[in-house]
């Protein structure tokens, strides 16, 4: 090896090497654990896009929306109504919600531009109540309340094959969804990967660290942030779709505002503005409850009575605290916190590393 | 005359950007000084740094006692009134909004009454604007406003930054005579951030000339006035 | 007619209600120009403490004042421990923290209190008046009667005292505040216990309505913000004549409109929102000139 590669590895981020590590991990994931926790990790999976989504646009593009999951409720109904009414194959129909859903999203984003930041938020928080009302209305298409049940598609042959021929079980449909789910994944991530680090993402991120600056050096505010605005709608029309093909089953209630915050959640978490962060606030935001629900009815010594409180109480507890406390002391999330430890670890190895970091979007000033 | 206000080696400055570099100035009891200096030369920070505006080293005192650490509200309810940089009206309040908000910590019923008729005495037209919402208000009245309501605070120093800022001659001429009655007939101590040296000398006993951040040349006023080297290199007419 | 003029009354007694949380809202948004996404969830917090104080045999005239001074003090503890540190981080910081309290009382309130929903005495006769044909309830008339006097007494306190003009001023200016002694952050606390304290009024209100659980103003913050967005979001008579058409447009329009009916009365607060940020930004009565925006 040449010295001047060796230079190089040894100064590139272990990024490369990292990713590879995470998708194999990830790809090989179902083959050591049940079906059941394969069909949570698809869940944590979905979310993670759907807060992919939602980073672009607050983090990138400094627009706060806090009805994300109205966005995922378009698009798991239009997949479940093309698939439920029209008898469309339930794979071909999650681009098309995607699209959908994007297309709608890219609207919203026009009277969003008016708005500020803070209108925006409490716009999108309204649409977020109102959205279990608002698909109850149409029974016909949604089914009302009751919802509408999804056939949830079997493994193909050859995919059935493999996976025998390595765990020596049969795919289940759980299994083939986490894998459908894992493609999306990686291909959404991949996508916004490649649009963050080059013009686009750029121009976002100096939109959100200064609109008059950004237009005064020739940036098209308008355009980027309603297309920001529509990306986002994507990732969450496709997350809806998926959402809907692993759970089988839709109605009013599986799209609460509570979900929307949920959402918020993980992209704070993870860290705004960052590739990684979306997944582990995803698997954060989504394990979290489920774990604690597991946690505290196994304890003996907590009654049962309390244990049932805390199951229901327990997630908008820890939820609120976790917002709460990221923001005070922790800005940039989980990315941010390894980012500054990796960095310090730098500076002490070697006395330099002044290299750009996601920032916390410096919205406008209160004060 | 005792020092009411003494700067000791101030260091003072914006997060990573430091401004002051070591002033140090003295502010007698009942007197006027003015602190002179070019654009940027660190005269706003200088009194930003007295009531507490920015982080500084060095050492504040007024009346003997060091300001270290203290908050601005209690900084000025000892009895300094800061007129800022820009006036610091409150536009969404009518004229005697802003003048109770000045006599806002007194309990002298009394006095305070007695301050207002003073008040009024000096700038009739706050009597006659008394209802109207303080954003109708000229610059020169604002100004007189913004004066008034630090009188009323009942000060022992007044930080006076650029009043003539903005105004014409006449009314700045006006103002200053007011500025210069108060300081003699109330006693109270008036520190001058001007850009005028002109008009600031001719009220002040005492002038500093800031440069960047340092103090470049002290002097009495007449002597500052009188020197034309300090006259052409520093104070510009 | 008889039927229009009894839903605008009762449409009234909603607004008054919708009011009293919408000038919580403007309050806190006035004084540090963010919007409480938490304001609901503690007006209900507020309506436990008075329900646990009236079950234990507290009467209502006594339990409420005292909850509104808990509310107050509770206010000011939120203010203090939770958004001091962060008060001059970007907006979307803040929002996202009041989101979170919003959640982190919800659920506490949960835990403590549980999801069943409890029945509320109204502490007026359900009997009903009839003036000109028109039949009004005393608890509408109760309602009305308590939001008016809140509102009353605020607008007192900001207008004619001491306290309220340096808490204005504090709110507008405050850097040249600061300079004239008022303690700025002490009076942002005050904003907040004073916004506890009048959103609670509504959670009290309300609760005999529409039974007392963890989630009871979930709808109620929607009409709020419409309301508040309506009057001009930093307009406290704004919010008042906010709440009560955003009251009595709801209500006419869960009859009138047959497509709304009962149960897209909230979506129709939705609409409001959007169409007045889309159309009218500053409201019926904000300034023009918007301000941190
Ligand atoms: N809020 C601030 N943040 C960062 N730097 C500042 C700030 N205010 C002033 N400065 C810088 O500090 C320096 C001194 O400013 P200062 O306002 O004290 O000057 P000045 O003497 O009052 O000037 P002028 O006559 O223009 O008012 C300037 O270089 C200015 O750019
Ligand atoms: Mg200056």
């Amino acid at each position: 090896m040449s010295s001047v590669l060796r230079q190089r590895i040894r100064n590139a981020p272990p990024r490369y090497a990292l990713v590879a590590i995470v998708v194999l991990l990830l790809a090989g994931l179902p083959t050591v654990i049940s079906s059941f926790l394969t069909s949570e990790w698809a869940q944590a999976l979905i979310l993670a896009i759907a807060i992919m989504g939602l980073n672009i646009l607050v983090g990138y593009s400094g627009q706060l929306s806090l009805g994300h999951g109205a966005f995922m409720a378009l698009g798991a109904y239009i997949s479940a109504i093309l698939a439920h009414k029209y008898k469309m194959d339930y794979l071909v129909t999650i681009p098309i919600a995607g699209v959908l859903t994007g297309g709608i999203g890219f609207l919203f984003g026009i009277p969003a531009l008016r708005l500020s930041a803070l209108y925006l938020a409490l716009a999108t928080f309204a649409l977020a109540v109102v959205t279990p009302s608002l698909i109850k209305r149409p029974k016909e298409w949604t089914g009302g309340p009751q919802g509408l049940l999804l056939v949830q598609p079997d493994p193909p042959q050859p995919a059935k094959d493999a996976f025998a021929a390595i765990t020596g079980t049969a795919m289940t449909t759980d299994q083939w969804i986490y894998y459908i789910t894992l493609f999306c994944a990686l291909l959404l991530f991949w996508l916004a990967w490649n649009l963050l680090r080059f013009r686009p993402g750029r121009a976002m991120r100096a939109i959100r660290d200064g609109e008059v600056a950004a237009a005064a050096s020739g940036i098209n505010v308008a355009g980027y942030k309603t297309l920001a605005f529509g990306i986002s709608a994507f990732y969450a029309g496709i997350a809806g779709s998926l959402f809907g093909l692993a759970t089988g089953f839709i109605s009013p209630d599986t799209f609460p505002v509570s979900l929307s915050i949920q959402l918020l959640v993980g992209v704070v978490v993870g860290g705004l503005a960052s590739i990684p962060g979306p997944l582990l606030g995803a698997i954060f935001a989504y394990f979290l409850p489920i774990e604690s629900n597991q946690w505290v009815p196994s304890q003996s010594w907590i009654p049962s009575q309390i244990a049932s409180t805390v199951e229901k109480a327990g997630p908008a507890v820890s939820y609120g605290v976790i917002l709460i406390v990221i923001m005070i002391f922790a800005r940039n999330g989980i990315v941010g916190l390894v980012e500054s430890g990796y960095r310090m670890l730098q500076r002490r190895l070697r006395g330099a590393g002044d290299r750009e970091t996601g920032q916390m979007p410096s919205g406008p000033q209160t004060v | 005359m005792t020092a009411l206000l003494e700067l000791e080696g101030v260091h003072a400055g914006y997060g990573p950007t430091s401004v002051l570099h070591g002033v140090s100035l003295t502010v007698p009891e009942g007197g006027a000084v003015s602190l002179l200096g070019a654009n940027g030369a660190g005269k706003t920070t200088t009194l930003r740094a007295i009531t507490g505006g920015v982080h500084w080293s060095g050492d504040i005192r007024f009346g003997g006692r060091s300001l270290r650490r203290m908050h601005t509200e209690d900084i000025v309810s000892r009895g300094i009134a800061h007129v800022p940089e820009g006036r610091g009206i409150c536009t969404e309040l009518t004229v005697d909004e802003n003048l109770r908000l000045g006599a806002h910590m007194r309990r002298d019923g009394a006095e305070l009454r007695k301050d207002y008729d003073r008040v009024f005495a000096y700038f009739p037209v706050l009597k006659e604007r008394r209802h109207l919402s303080a954003s109708t208000l000229s610059g020169g009245e604002q100004q007189m406003l913004a004066l008034a309501r630090a009188l009323l605070m009942k000060p022992r120093l007044m930080l006076l930054d650029e009043p003539s800022l903005g105004l014409a001659p006449m009314v700045v001429r006006a103002i200053f005579e007011i500025i210069r009655t108060i300081n003699r007939e109330s006693k109270v101590a008036v520190l001058l951030v001007e850009q005028s040296a002109r008009i600031a000398l001719d009220l002040s006993s005492h002038a500093y000339v800031l440069e960047v951040g340092r103090v470049a040349v002290e002097g009495d006023s007449d002597e500052l006035k009188g020197n034309e080297s300090v006259r052409r290199s520093y104070l510009g007419y | 007619m008889q039927e229009f003029l009894q839903l605008v009354v009762s449409g009234l007694a909603a607004g008054g209600i919708f009011a009293s949380l919408a000038l919580a809202l403007v309050l806190i948004y006035n004084a540090m120009g963010l919007v409480n996404f938490a304001q609901g969830e503690m007006a209900m917090f507020a309506t436990f403490i008075a329900y646990a104080l009236i079950s234990r045999g507290m009467s209502f005239w006594i339990a409420f004042p005292v909850t509104l001074v808990l509310a107050f003090g509770g206010g000011i503890a939120i203010q203090r421990i939770v958004i001091r540190p962060v008060e001059r981080a970007p907006v979307l910081t803040l929002v996202i923290i009041t989101l979170g309290l919003a959640t982190l009382v919800n659920g506490v309130a949960g835990f403590l209190f549980g999801y069943v929903p409890r029945p509320f005495e109204s502490p007026f006769s359900s009997d009903t008046v009839g003036v000109l044909g028109v039949f009004i309830s005393y608890r509408d008339l109760g309602v009305i009667g308590v939001s008016g006097v809140v509102l009353l007494l605020v607008y007192l306190l900001l207008q004619h005292t001491t306290v309220g003009l340096t808490m204005r001023a504090a709110a507008h200016h405050p850097e040249a505040s600061r300079l004239l002694g008022v303690h700025v952050s002490w009076m942002l606390a005050l904003g907040w216990g004073l916004a506890a304290a009048v959103g609670a009024v509504s959670g009290i209100m309300v609760a005999p309505v529409l039974l007392l659980e963890p989630n009871m103003m979930q709808a109620i913050i929607i009409y709020a913000f419409a309301a508040a967005v309506l009057g001009g979001i930093e307009s406290p008579l704004g919010a008042v004549v906010g709440g009560l058409i955003v009251g009595v447009t709801v209500n006419l329009a869960g009859v009138y409109v047959p497509f709304v009916g009962g149960d897209l009365q909230l979506a129709v607060g939705l609409a409001i929102i959007v169409a007045v940020l889309i159309i009218r930004p500053n409201g019926l009565f904000g300034r023009a000139s918007v301000r941190r925006v």
